[in-house]
Parts: C-alpha cells; sequence; structure tokens
C-alpha cells in the first residue's frame, strides 16, 4: 500500500526538462568548486579596493596557487561533462546559425583578437594574451555563474574561469564553430 | 639650438598646436568638466607625450576627472608595470587629485577592479553621477544579464538631464575590426529606451565621431597610446574621424549643452563642436561624409 501511494507520487511529479536537467547538475558542480573555493579564499583574505597593485596580485597568486594545489587531479569534463557539453554546444551551433551575415563577417573580422593558445585545465589564463570579448547574445543561452566565475572562449574552446585567481577550471573543445 | 620662432613655425607646420594650448570650451562657471582617453596603458613613448600635452592642456582647461575607455594596462600588470602604465605618464594629474573612472578593456585583467586609483570600487561596472550627469560604467567584455539588469535598472531609476554611457567596444566604427555588433544588439535598445545622450568607446585605435544614431552620439576614442593609422573610412554616418595621430578628448557640460575638442599628441585640434540634450535638439540628419582634418 505505502509502495502504491510512493508510485502514484512519482507519476504525479511533472517531467523535468532535460536542458534543466543537465544544467541542474552543472550548477551542482559548479556549487562543489564554489564551496572548495570558499574554504580557499577564506584563509587568503578577502580583497578589498586597494592603491596597491602588489596587494593585488599577490592575493590573486596566493589564491591561485591554493585552487590548482587542491585541485591537482582535476581534469577536462570534470565540471563541463560529457552530457553537458554535449548540449551547450548545440545551443552555441544553434545561437550560431541564427546569426545575420553582419554579424558573422564581425566576428570574423576579430578573430585576430582571440588567444592562440591552448588552455589547459587548472593552470593559469596566460596574462600575456587579452581576454577575448564573450559573445554577448550567447550569455543568455548559458547557466548563470557566481560572479567569481565567467566563460570565457579560446580558440574554439569554451572556458570555464576563476575571475579573481585566474585560473583555468575547465575547458570544452569544440564548443564554438570555426 | 632652436629658437622659440623657429619652434613655433615647425609646430605650425607639423600641424601642431604653436605654443599656447587651444582651447574652444567656454569653460562656464559650475561645468561639468573631463578628459577622455582610450587604450591608453602601452607604457610608451606616445602614452607619455600624449600625457604631456593633456598636461598642457589642463593648465588653461582645468577639469577634474578622466574617463578611461579600457585597455588601461597592455601586457603584463605586474606593480611596475602599473607604475610605467599608469601613475607614471598621469603623475602630474594624479598629483593635482583628477580622478580616474575606467572602464575595463579586453586586455585589462578584471581584478583591476579592485584597483583603487581607477575607481571601480571592485565592481566591473558602476554608474557614478557628476553635476548634472549621470555616467555608466559598462563592461563591454563580458556582458551577462545580471549586467544587463543592472544597468536596465539604472537606468530607469536616473532622473538626471544628462546620460553618458561608456565602455570598451565601439558600436559603430568604420575601423578594420568593425561594429561590435552583438554588443550592439543587447545594449543599444536600453540606450534607446532610457534616452542616453552620449557613449563613449574605445577599443580602435582612431578617433571618430558619428552622427547621432538613433538620437545618440557615439565617439571612439581609443588613440591615446596606440594608433592604427589609415583606419578610419569614409561614410555618410560619419561627421569626424582622425587616424593620423594619437588623441584625446576634454569635454565640458553646462545645462543643455555639450562642448568637446579632440586633440592630438602634438596639441593640434582635429573636431570640436557642441551637442544638444537629446531632449531639446531637432532630429538628426545623418547625409554628407566626414573628411580628415589636415592635419598629421
Amino acid at each position: 500500500m505505502v509502495a502504491a501511494t510512493a508510485c502514484k507520487k512519482e507519476e504525479a511529479k511533472p517531467a523535468e526538462n532535460p536542458t534543466q536537467a543537465v544544467f541542474a547538475g552543472f550548477a551542482k558542480r559548479v556549487d562543489g568548486y564554489m564551496k572548495l573555493r570558499k574554504t580557499l579564499a577564506d584563509s587568503v583574505g578577502e580583497l578589498d579596493p586597494t592603491k596597491s597593485q602588489a596587494e593585488i596580485t599577490t592575493r590573486a597568486t596566493k589564491l591561485a596557487n591554493s585552487i590548482i594545489a587542491a585541485r591537482a587531479q582535476a581534469k577536462p569534463g570534470d565540471i563541463f561533462t560529457p552530457e553537458f557539453s554535449a548540449l551547450v554546444a548545440t545551443l552555441i551551433k544553434q545561437e550560431y546559425s541564427r546569426r545575420p551575415d553582419s554579424v558573422r563577417e564581425t566576428r570574423e573580422d576579430q578573430q585576430d583578437e582571440l588567444p592562440d593558445f591552448v588552455p589547459k585545465v587548472n593552470t593559469l589564463y596566460p596574462t600575456t594574451y587579452p581576454l577575448a570579448t564573450f559573445p554577448a547574445t550567447l550569455l543568455p543561452l548559458l547557466p548563470p555563474l557566481p560572479q567569481q566565475l565567467e566563460y570565457r572562449v579560446v580558440q574554439n574552446y569554451l572556458v570555464l574561469r576563476d575571475v579573481e585567481a585566474n585560473v583555468i577550471l575547465d575547458v570544452m573543445p569544440n564548443a564554438i564553430p570555426t | 639650438m632652436r629658437s622659440r620662432f623657429e619652434a613655433a613655425i615647425l609646430a605650425i607646420a607639423l600641424g601642431a598646436a604653436p605654443l599656447g594650448a587651444q582651447v574652444f570650451l567656454p569653460m562656464k562657471a559650475g561645468s561639468v568638466r573631463f578628459l577622455v582617453i582610450g587604450d591608453a596603458g602601452t607604457g610608451g613613448r606616445e602614452q607619455y607625450e600624449v600625457a604631456n600635452e593633456i598636461v598642457r592642456y589642463g593648465k588653461t582647461f582645468p577639469f577634474t576627472f578622466a574617463l578611461m575607455l579600457g585597455d588601461n594596462i597592455y601586457g603584463s600588470e605586474r606593480p611596475q608595470d602599473f607604475e610605467r602604465k599608469f601613475t607614471r605618464p598621469y603623475k602630474t594629474l594624479l598629483d593635482k587629485g583628477i580622478e580616474f573612472d575606467a572602464a575595463l578593456g579586453n586586455h585589462d585583467d578584471p581584478n583591476q577592479r579592485f584597483y583603487k586609483p581607477f575607481n571601480l570600487g571592485g565592481n566591473r561596472y558602476r554608474t557614478f553621477k557628476k553635476g548634472n550627469v549621470r555616467f555608466f560604467v559598462i563592461d563591454s567584455n563580458y556582458l551577462d544579464p545580471e549586467q544587463l539588469k543592472w544597468l536596465d535598472k539604472e537606468l530607469a531609476a536616473s532622473g538626471s538631464d544628462w546620460k553618458i554611457a561608456y565602455f570598451h567596444h565601439p558600436l559603430y566604427t568604420t575601423a578594420r575590426r568593425g561594429p561590435e555588433v552583438e554588443v550592439r544588439a543587447v545594449l543599444e535598445p536600453l540606450f534607446v529606451k532610457y534616452g542616453v545622450d552620449v557613449v563613449f568607446s574605445g577599443h580602435e585605435h582612431i578617433y571618430e565621431r558619428y552622427k547621432p544614431q538613433k538620437d545618440i552620439y557615439y565617439f571612439t576614442v581609443g588613440g591615446a597610446a596606440k594608433l592604427r593609422k589609415g583606419d578610419t573610412h569614409p561614410s555618410p554616418l560619419l561627421a569626424a574621424r582622425f587616424d593620423r595621430d594619437r588623441s584625446f578628448l576634454l569635454a565640458e557640460i553646462s545645462g543643455d549643452s555639450l562642448y568637446f575638442q579632440t586633440v592630438t599628441r602634438t596639441g593640434a585640434v582635429v573636431d570640436k563642436g557642441v551637442l544638444a540634450r537629446r531632449e531639446v535638439r531637432p532630429p538628426a540628419t545623418t547625409t554628407g561624409a566626414a573628411t580628415q582634418p589636415k592635419t598629421r
């Protein structure tokens, strides 16, 4: 009897949107990282606006080192899982296919701006490269991130980056149509 | 050694301002006066030369704050880079208490928001008010829904006479890389909806002023250190263009008028004029193409 009731309850539950489910999984993994990050950031200390660039650099370096050490086993796909990557690549492809010619041409003109290094998980984003502008029309399609994190495009990779620490947390190859 | 007279003749021949700064701004009592520089942070000789010219003009036209349109620090961002690419070239201005209000460019580490002299207050975007002008500092590198929501809210809440937005990527330009049409797609509707008057951008290392687009004036002032010679192109949409030397812009707002002049590294004035606030000006016309002034 109890089992039958439980079964009925499950049936009554509305079917979850597959995109939402994949995004929810991603949000959980991001939360996991943010918990780890909080512990590490607490030990480094909060950064408030300062006149001293040395202070900013020191704090960023300490935070980066502790994140890299704590995630020594991190590998591509830990946060951008294959399921999530497949979904996001499709969304990006669809968005790109809807773009008018003017947008596509501008993107092509701006290719020289895109950093041409191969991004690697758990390394620093090389400071000698600019941060390419993230396509503004793409951001609303992707799951929101806490303000400490951001998406970036490097070649055809989608990159997840810790902004303050400048650490690449995960990479998704072939995410951006060429 | 060249005489003062010879130096003046040489300066005229080069298209430079002869000796004193040529200020065409009215300097009205109580006006809001500011400097606009873009793509300045190279630490190279040209940045210092432009900075010296700014200081010279500042003596005749005392401004109180400076808008930085991004690419504030190119390349590495070690403490010594901030020294070489910011505090040293602008030392005279900083010593005078000029406030620098930076926007972030694609070459800027977002951690610049923690650098107090840039006045971002730990944020990537912000708004501030000077007199009857509300400024909106936007991070055009990363226009996430959160920033757009913030901008919508702040623009809606702004009761100021003037609304000026500034950020790194130009929504309109004839330069080689072209306008940032994706950024335009998300920002322009908000600017139009809430009546933004003027937009300043950098990124392209040239100077351009557009005729009003959807009733908004667009300036590209991206040549405060770098230069892409010959990178502006004739267009019926342009009111003025200049790509033969580095440049900066001085502006003054008094009542419903914004006075401006654009000055080169050698002190020549290559553009000047007065713009009316959109609520009080007649509808814009967009005919004719801008020609470059005969200055190097």
